[in-house]
């Protein structure tokens, strides 16, 4: 998933009438459209089941850590999604005319419980913005033509998408990005930057927001392209982050050629592709959310275990610390039980109280690092490289160390706590926007004016 | 419009809440809150009998007592009514009077007319807790000795008893000759003496209790002392917390629903003072702890409610210790928050802020403060 992820713009956004984020496939009927019948339930089930016994890996129990992006792993993912979808359990609620089977979601429902304890593909953060974000964004807006040459393939594991999306001076202001595409003969040419696309260095394709025209305001100008990520002119690099890790990367666009097939939606009604593409992260988002809410027994037990590693458990202050940071997590996990009841009985509120759930982490993600680093004190500052058996180590001091360097993830990954605050104080609480900038005017113009706003 | 306690009432949770909030507005409203501030008196006997019709008493008692639940879950109701309350600072026992209902409900018949005056209005209760260096929930202030024929003689003096000086009935938790014991006395018992304190929060009428060699029988005695009277004292002070947490976030709900309407029509700089981020930013941020408040509550009612005493409650019990430490805290943040949008205006006494302002400071330490609460959670905690 692109991590630094815009958000609805504030201004021009056209509102949306608000259903959350669109379950995969909600919409399918239940006739296929073919003469095709569609298979009872249970019969589905039992046979998914024999399917997965001769066919799929039992994962031991615990299951292991996932198998990580390294080029032999994300080969074997791609080899097991072919084989799924060559069984027919790729795309259960996908459209069959595009490679899908075109049942609903209770069957897909259904091959997913079959299935647990089993190995499924893993293909990294960027399968999961192939099959979640992209895709379904695809399907709702590109043409007959793109999705009959895409989405089968995606289906089979053999074309990766990740999002073309933030660049390096657009981020939370998403309908400002500066990456143009300009009309050359039949086709097109790309330059610019694109950042914080995860997984790009193994993906295939990226789908990228692109400038098509300056001379209209912000939202209309912008067109999606797919861009095949070894296409002559385009350099993926690798971005180290602030923990050391590489998944993200940034993207260059030297004179990239690219053609009118390679469209998705309208030309120039980018925005509205962007709208549901947002639509589909931030339902990411709020399960993104809900991950980070604990189990429900115990007092903070990370905590405890760290306090106990640094021999500092018995410290009535440190205790406190640790209740504190249990307070607030069961206030956190109740909230997002609060939003879920809330969204299935306001519908129309949906998009904007998981606003709440994404500046619920924002905001409390860094205050439980802190305390980690509290607690933890001078064993969260330094630790030993190998432990006594001369292995590298694995300190519980080194782990909230980690945890304070990511804290701030989901303060500004896929709109900042600002761009929260913003949301809920405008549309659930209906206080006034503030006045725009730009929204009225040619991009070409608002560059320009915002250059000189000093000098004013 | 109901406070939305709840995330999603059922609907007889929301006739119960539409007619406790007509009523509230109908009778006791703003204004008249703060006329019975300035008077002498507490609320009146039509008050509390039509609060009593609306089932506000009997929430935590059997149908064969005159009592009920609309849902199930008599906490859960309870917590629902009492944010409604909280949202217009309704005064009289309501915390402590569900406390002393639900657990003169456990003595079945025994006290069936005293529980069923009380049911419907036409008595008042409130619960002695002997407080330990402040609000602290325990047992410490009252002594009970024998009488040497079968009764018992209650020493001790108690402090910041909600609603002291306007109750009829007291239940008194002491320390007896078999472990913690709780009695039922009346107020005009020989030797007990009340007298009314001052409190910041001026909705409300606390007061001091001073038990002077009170002789009672033995049959003013609830439950089996000791280990089961503590069991159920634990259970009391969670129902307490619960119900004083709820009326907190309905204190907070109507702050900052009055600090949104401000910021929305307030004009400065050529601006709804709303419009600026500084201002709306933080009014999410309060926005943000308001509706953690209200899930956390639910949440804890829900639990403690469903569990029968005993078996279960442990879930129960630390969710609303979570629920208290974290409304405590919260809401008088919240106030801040609201006081500062508020701007000067806040600072009037003819502004209403002050009286949530103080309702929220005194709710913060009320049955127990956010760190007595913590502490209790701290015990959880291993030390090995």
């Amino acid at each position: 998933m692109r991590d630094i992820a815009p958000e609805r713009d504030g201004n021009a956004a056209p509102e949306r009438d608000g259903n959350a984020a669109p379950e995969r496939g909600d919409n399918v009927p239940a006739e296929r459209g073919d003469d095709t019948a569609v298979p009872a339930l249970d019969e589905y089930r039992a046979r998914a089941r024999s399917w997965i016994e001769a066919n799929l890996e039992r994962l031991p129990a615990p299951a292991p850590r996932r198998g990580g992006t390294g080029p032999a792993a994300i080969a074997a993912g791609r080899a097991l999604q072919r084989r799924l979808h060559e069984a027919g359990y790729a795309g259960i609620t996908w459209p069959r005319e595009y490679g899908g089977q075109g049942l609903g979601p209770q069957y897909e429902r259904a091959f997913q419980q079959e299935a647990r304890g089993y190995r499924l593909p893993e293909l990294g953060i960027a399968g999961g913005t192939t099959f979640g974000v992209c895709a379904m964004t695809m399907l709702a807006h590109a043409s007959a033509d793109f999705l009959r040459r895409h989405i089968p393939r995606i289906l089979s594991g053999e074309e990766l998408f990740v999002q073309f999306f933030s660049e390096p001076e657009a981020g939370s202001d998403l309908a400002g990005v500066r990456t143009r595409a300009v009309r050359a003969g039949e086709g097109w040419v790309l330059n610019g930057s694109k950042i914080w696309s995860s997984g790009a260095y193994y993906a295939d394709w990226g789908m990228c927001l692109a400038r098509t025209d300056w001379d209209v305001p912000k939202h209309r100008g912008l067109t999606w392209f797919a861009v095949p990520v070894t296409a002559p002119g385009v350099t993926v690099e690798r971005i180290r982050q602030i923990t050391g890790d590489a998944e993200f990367c940034q993207e260059f666009f030297d004179d990239v050629v690219l053609g009118d097939g390679d469209v998705i939606g309208q030309v120039n009604d980018g925005w509205t592709v962007a709208q549901t593409m947002l639509m589909f992260e931030r339902g990411g988002g709020l399960s993104h959310g809900t991950r980070t809410t604990r189990a429900s027994t115990g007092v903070a037990p990370d905590l405890v275990e760290l306090a106990r590693a640094a021999g500092r458990l018995a410290d009535p202050l440190t205790r406190d610390l640790i209740v504190r940071a249990h307070v607030d997590d069961v206030a956190r996990r109740a909230l997002l039980a609060r939003l879920g009841a809330r969204m299935r009985t306001d519908p129309a509120q949906a998009l904007h109280l998981a606003s709440y759930a994404k500046l619920v982490s924002g905001v409390y993600d860094p205050v439980r690092a802190d305390t980690a680093m509290r607690v933890g004190g001078a064993d969260a500052v330094n630790w030993d490289a190998v432990n006594g058996d001369g292995e590298p180590g694995e300190s519980l001091g080194r782990k909230a160390a980690v945890g304070f360097l990511n804290s701030r993830f989901m303060s500004i990954a896929g709109g900042t706590n600002e761009m929260q605050r913003n949301s809920i104080g405008e549309r659930v609480l209906g206080l006034p926007r503030e006045p725009s900038f730009d929204s009225g005017k040619p991009f070409r113009e608002v560059l320009r004016d915002a250059r000189g706003w000093s000098s004013d | 419009m109901s406070v939305g306690l709840l995330a999603s009432a059922t609907p007889e949770q929301e006739l119960l809440l539409d007619s406790s909030a007509r009523f509230i507005e109908r009778t006791m409203p703003l204004p008249s809150v703060r006329e019975l501030a300035a008077g002498s008196g507490g609320v009146d006997a039509r008050y509390l009998e039509a609060a009593g019709s609306l089932g506000w008493f009997g929430m935590l008692v059997g149908e064969e007592h005159g009592g009920g639940t609309v849902s199930g879950n008599g906490l859960l109701d309870a917590a629902a009514v009492a944010a409604e309350r909280g949202a217009v600072l309704q005064p009289g026992s309501f915390v402590a009077a569900n406390v002393v209902a639900h657990l003169l409900a456990a003595e079945g018949p025994r006290h069936g007319g005293t529980l069923a005056r009380l049911v419907a209005g036409r008595a008042r209760a409130t619960w002695v807790v002997g407080d330990v260096a402040g609000l602290t929930p325990g047992a410490g202030a009252i002594v009970a000795g024998e009488d040497g024929a079968g009764g018992f003689r209650l020493a001790g003096d108690v402090r910041h008893v909600p609603d002291a000086a306007d109750c009829d009935l007291l239940v008194v938790a002491a320390r007896g000759p078999r472990g913690l014991t709780q009695f039922l006395v009346t107020a005009d018992t020989p030797g007990v003496q009340v007298r009314r304190m001052t409190s910041l929060d001026i909705t409300r009428r606390p007061g001091a209790v001073r038990f002077h060699d009170v002789r009672v029988g033995a049959d003013a005695v609830l439950g089996a002392p000791g280990d089961a009277t503590a069991a159920r004292f634990e259970h009391q002070v969670g129902t307490a917390a619960v119900l004083t947490a709820a009326e907190s976030v309905g204190a907070m709900h109507r702050d900052l629903g009055a600090a949104v309407e401000y910021a929305r029509t307030r004009i400065a700089f050529g601006r709804p003072i709303g419009s600026f981020q500084a201002v709306k930013h933080l009014l999410a941020d309060l926005s943000l702890s308001l509706e953690m408040a209200k899930a956390v509550v639910a949440a804890a009612a829900e639990s403690l409610g469903s569990g029968a005493l005993g078996s279960g409650a442990r879930d129960g019990m630390d969710l609303a210790h979570a629920a208290k430490a974290f409304v405590a805290e919260q809401g008088v943040e919240l106030a801040h928050g609201c006081f500062q949008v508020f701007g000067g205006v806040g600072y009037t006494w003819e502004h209403d802020h002050h009286l949530f302002m103080r309702r929220l400071a005194a709710d913060a330490v009320a049955f127990g403060s956010a760190q007595w609460h913590r502490g209790r959670l701290g015990e959880r905690i291993g030390v090995g």
